[in-house]
């Protein structure tokens, strides 16, 4: 017989719910032998040295658009466990006061990064407890340290040279074979039958020679292996990905306008996308696949490192490989209903809403109807680019990509996160406000959402 | 990568139905840019169903065309190159080199396509190229015999051209090619 679980302690301020009387009656007693509620393990959360600051508490998300990054509330907290949110909260103040110096914490979180990454051979372990706390902005920074997450650089430094050489001319070799158009692959293939090609302008009046065509090769040809025939199979593809690379991010010059910049990032965006797309034909192009690439090439193309620079585009394109294959499963339409398909993950999600606030689960998907597939969809298959600024989804793909449960069950987390931050405004609302909020979230603190949803990390004994 | 069908003398209805069914099957639309047709097609429908396959479509006018509004001659860009096209019943004698020679220097282009002869033939002289793409439907003409149906595909790319000559013989698509390449893209002194 399932357990009814109660809304967590730190949940249950009145900063959250209605009034504390409604809420008790919505919520029945706890039961003792309840735990108390876990918390994050302290490793992970731990600052360097411990902080004497006052604990400065979050706020709620505004009821409208106003940004809260600049408002404080001191707030009496149930919560007894100050200290380990601290760091959090030094965060949130340098996160909030954009033009401040960076805190104490940021600074020595910053050396102990560099730290790290100028060993000989990088601790993987080490390097993710600090990433998973945010990776400083500093140019250069996240470029390495994303690489080195996503296994594109491994983790002795001494191999680096020789990987990197041996990838990027191997992208090199992709780019070569695969983006060549049917003209020139035909006319490589004449010229080992062939040299004699007569120039159209010359003393002599002749008939021009006819020769033969090798394999039949002709563009009109149907044949299944015809390099023709199947460049114009590709050509709906390459429609597709261009259209959605021109779509991305368009308020970005980076990767928007006019500008040769924002030209030669779209096409190196295309060029990754369409490589992908034919080195796999089982999941080839999906519409949302350019978003997930767009913040990699960013980063990527971002290092101030000019060699780094200017191989981004074979970067990129390794480091979207393996991020995308640990989600590959979520584009591929025949998985859809199956167990690793993205629908069972929106029903991970749903549980893992219902195990942590079965008030708003309730609310949410009994009451007022809200199928998770209407929003969390686009959260988790676009990995929640869609939903925050760029910035800060850059912040978030940084506990995304470092945290060792892996990314899907971090991004399951942090969804669960979101719902819950705003559960005030949920369980006012009906179907119709509820689906619109979901769809537009609300902007957000995104140290302490990635807080909270550290804090739903399954606790091992 | 550019593709340019090349076909003209149709004849349709009254000297053949139809493209044969072999061609037909080929020519689907979206994978050619362009279209230029010697003329004698010789009714609307053919211009409606050349239109489907693509619609950059150049017409110039054959002595049996219903329509009066095809010009005479007509010229084009295509990348590099300059094309020309002309039906070719003007050019007396009927595809004499030497006078289509001529007609292409009038035009000034590079390659100049007619027809007319329903006989497929592709001669390089000082001033360029010239290609006749025979009769797509191998209609009968007063100075052919045994007409196969052929048209010509060219994929110009950059200076060369390559030329695929399809042609409709014994039931059957033969394919041949021919290459062929500009110096450079300026005017060069004869």
């Amino acid at each position: 017989m399932m357990k009814k679980k109660k809304v967590p302690d730190w949940l249950n301020s009145s900063l959250w719910s209605s009034p504390p009387s409604s809420a008790a009656a919505a919520v029945p007693s706890p039961t003792p032998s309840e735990p108390p509620p876990p918390y994050p393990p302290l490793s992970v959360l731990d600052p360097p040295e411990p902080r004497d600051s006052p604990v400065i508490d979050h706020t709620d998300p505004p009821p409208d658009d106003a940004h809260h990054h600049h408002h404080h509330h001191n707030h009496n907290h149930n919560h007894n466990h100050n200290h380990h949110r601290s760091d959090r909260d030094n965060d949130n103040d340098s996160d909030d006061a954009v033009s401040s110096l960076p805190s104490a914490e940021e600074i020595s979180r910053q050396a102990q990064i560099l730290a790290e990454l100028s060993r000989k051979v990088i601790d993987m372990r080490e390097l993710r407890r600090l990433a998973c706390q945010g990776i400083p902005d500093s140019p250069g920074i996240r470029s390495i340290v994303w690489k080195l997450l996503l296994g594109y650089l491994p983790p002795d430094r001494g191999l680096w040279s020789s990987e990197l050489a041996n990838k990027r001319s191997q992208y090199k070799q992709f780019k070569d074979d695969i983006l060549m158009n049917p003209s020139e692959i035909t006319r490589r293939m004449y010229n080992s039958t062939s040299c004699e090609t007569d120039d159209a302008k010359c003393e002599s009046r002749t008939l021009l020679s006819r020769s033969e065509i090798p394999h039949g090769e002709h563009p009109l040809s149907l044949g299944k292996t015809s390099v023709w025939n199947q460049f114009f199979q590709d050509t709906e593809i390459i429609d597709q990905i261009d259209r959605d690379v021109k779509r991305t991010h368009p308020d970005m010059h980076f990767f928007s306008g006019d500008s040769q910049f924002a030209k030669s990032n779209q096409e190196a965006l295309k060029n990754i996308l369409i490589i992908f797309a034919k080195l796999n034909p089982g999941v080839r192009y999906v519409q949302g696949m350019n978003e997930i690439l767009a913040p990699l090439y960013f980063v990527l193309k971002n290092d101030p490192d000019e060699e780094n620079a200017a191989f981004a585009e074979a970067d990129a394109f390794f480091c979207f490989v393996e991020l995308l294959s640990g989600f590959r499963d979520n584009f591929v339409q025949q998985l859809d209903n199956s167990v690793v398909g993205i629908r069972s993950t929106i029903t991970r999600l749903s549980q893992l809403l219902r195990e942590h606030d079965e008030e708003l689960w309730r609310h949410l998907e009994v009451t007022s109807k809200v199928n998770p597939q209407f929003y969390a969809f686009r959260w988790i298959t676009l990995l929640l680019t869609q939903e925050f600024n760029f910035a800060d989804s850059l912040h978030i793909w940084d506990t995304l990509l470092s945290d060792p449960d892996g990314p899907q069950e971090t991004l399951l987390r942090v969804c669960c996160a979101m719902l819950i931050l705003i559960r005030r405004r949920l369980l006012a609302g009906d179907f119709t406000s509820n689906l619109k909020l979901l769809q537009n979230y609300p902007s957000t603190n995104i140290s302490h959402l990635l807080y909270v949803a550290n804090k739903f990390r399954v606790q091992s004994v | 990568m550019v593709l340019v069908l090349a076909l003209g003398d149709l004849h349709v209805p009254h000297r053949a139905p139809d493209l044969p069914a072999k061609f037909k099957s080929m020519l689907v639309p979206g994978k050619i840019q362009h279209i230029i047709c010697t003329g004698n097609l010789c009714i609307k429908e053919v211009h409606d169903y050349l239109k489907t396959l693509c619609p950059d479509l150049h017409i110039t006018r054959g002595e049996y065309d219903e329509e009066t509004k095809y010009p005479e001659t007509k010229t084009l860009t295509i990348g590099q190159f300059k094309l020309g096209l002309c039906h070719g019943h003007q050019v007396i004698p009927w595809g004499d080199l030497d006078s289509l020679a001529m007609l292409q220097r009038q035009l000034d282009v590079d390659i100049l396509v007619t027809g007319h002869t329903h006989q497929f033939t592709a001669y390089k002289h000082e001033g360029g190229v010239v290609i006749n793409p025979g009769s797509a439907t191998g209609a009968y003409s007063s100075i052919t015999y045994d007409v196969n149906p052929s048209f010509v595909l060219m994929d110009i790319d950059g200076l060369r051209v390559v030329v695929y000559v399809y042609e409709l013989i014994d039931g059957e698509v033969k394919v041949d090619k021919i290459d062929f390449k500009k110096t450079s893209s300026g005017q060069s002194a004869h």
